[in-house]
């Protein structure tokens, strides 16, 4: 006799996973950012299931959309390799970290934490497209030791890209904290990826972004081993989650191809604000520093990512000169 | 030097047949606990209580991997789900193994340095640092 209230809740988790999938998706984060404050704040699981779950289903996207990737040879294997040196011990530090915060019952920490990520992710993803091609930059020594070139075929303007990164070692730096942040907080720490790839090692965009989809997946299977032994995957959730997910981003990314008005994005980027602003929230409310009441804490945090987006959007549009063409 | 395009054509064949396998692996689980209303054992409506982290018996640290070829013999729900996790866990390892045989055959020493770290790394986060966290 099948269990109809289990296959309900099931069910639900495993919609909520392909949300947190299209969302993470079209707005470039990822579906762990999305997962575990949906699955914390509107299903009531504990974070450190939350994250478990996230990880899990972290490395499931990354491989699901790396295949491809790599495929096409827009991934470059030699430098996604060559900084998981730093991506993986960030890992491992930030999941016993992640082990020790939970035990000293500091998990407010993490929300707080995960908040202020969330929300400060949000403004180098919206900026990223801008810039399809960097600004050539003179090579260092790390450049030829530690062999940043590499070519695409860029299907957009039909030509071959030929790209050679610099500072490697800033890169390395950039991504052990993309590593300490993927461990502790169960996400795949695609913003701060980007940000080594692209603004410190000054690698095309395309290939930053293919690359660092490509890292999350080895990033994230380092934190989900300690996860496993520590107890933090839960079966019903993680499978839920994992399948969820996986359907949600191939759906975002079909959708991402299809859409004509990439203004629609902010939408989500609104979802994701309000999402981060109401992590803090519950933080604060765990902390007992200040208890805010679920309700007010609402309707706070859909004001606040409101204001917060049109501001943004605003600001950018002025920067960019006109309206409607932020990627 | 460019990465060369045997290894990507492998990595690429490794990453989408591992989550075609992880998923259905997980897909057979779910299907079983639901079926059989329990998996290991452990009657669903309890599998499926997630609120309580402080109880071990629903969760990974009761389900040691090498529970895992059991689990499969028995046709147990939380065998195949525990696998297709696993097979998730390992796709990267596999991915850098491919990277390091790829390396080594092309002579390219730093990178094989590079790569075994990274292996070494994985290797601790699976085998060494587990022995810290588990109480």
């Amino acid at each position: 006799m099948i269990d109809y209230g289990a296959l309900t809740e099931f069910l639900l988790i495993l919609a909520g996973g392909v949300a947190a999938g299209i969302i993470g998706s079209l707005t470039g984060l990822g579906g762990g950012s999305v997962l575990v404050p949906l699955l914390t704040l509107f299903y009531g699981v504990p974070i450190e299931y939350a994250t478990g779950a996230s990880l899990i289903s972290t490395i499931a996207t990354s491989a699901g959309s790396a295949s491809t990737y790599t495929k096409k040879g827009i991934a470059n294997i030699k430098i996604g390799v060559g900084l998981e040196v730093a991506t993986t011990l960030g890992a491992i530090i930030g999941a016993l970290t992640f082990e020790i915060v939970v035990t000293h019952s500091l998990q407010y920490v993490l929300y707080l934490l995960f908040g202020v990520v969330i929300l400060t992710s949000i403004i180098p993803t919206v900026k990223r497209g801008k810039y399809e091609y960097p600004e050539e930059k003179t090579l260092d020594f790390t450049s030829r030791v530690f062999q940043l070139g590499g070519k695409y075929y860029d299907e957009k303007s039909k030509k071959e890209v030929h790209y050679t990164g610099v500072r490697w070692w800033l890169g390395e730096i950039i991504m052990f904290f993309a590593g300490l942040l993927s461990g502790l907080l169960g996400i795949g720490s695609g913003a701060l990826k980007v940000l080594g790839m692209d603004w410190a090692m000054n690698l095309p965009m395309k290939v930053t972004t293919t690359t660092s989809n490509f890292m999350i997946g080895i990033t994230a299977a380092t934190g989900s081993s300690i996860y496993w032994y520590a107890g933090y995957i839960q079966f019903f959730l993680a499978s839920a989650t994992a399948i969820g997910v996986l359907v949600g981003s191939r759906i975002g990314s079909a959708v991402l191809l299809k859409i004509s008005n990439k203004e629609i994005r902010w939408i989500f980027f609104t979802v994701l604000s309000f999402l981060g602003v109401d992590m803090i929230f519950k933080g604060i409310t765990l902390s007992k520093i200040y208890n805010i009441p679920p309700i007010d804490g609402f309707g706070i945090a859909i004001t606040f990512s409101i204001i917060l987006v049109i501001l943004l959007f605003i600001k950018l549009s002025i920067a960019e000169g006109k309206y409607g063409n932020l990627r | 030097m460019e990465t060369s395009d045997k290894l990507t054509a492998v990595v690429s064949a490794i990453l989408k047949y591992a989550i075609i396998l992880s998923i259905s692996c997980i897909i057979i689980g779910t299907s079983l606990m639901f079926i059989n209303g329990n998996a290991n054992g452990i009657p669903i409506s309890q599998l499926a209580n997630y609120e309580n982290p402080k109880s071990p018996s629903y969760n990974s640290s009761s389900f040691s991997p090498v529970l895992i070829p059991q689990g499969i013999a028995h046709f147990d729900a939380l065998g195949f789900i525990s696998l297709g996790l696993w097979v998730l866990i390992f796709t990267p390892v596999t991915v850098l193994i491919s990277s390091l045989v790829d390396y080594m055959y092309t002579k390219n020493r730093l990178y094989t340095i590079l790569t075994f770290i990274v292996l070494f790394n994985l290797f601790a986060a699976i085998v060494i640092v587990p022995h810290f966290v588990t109480n």
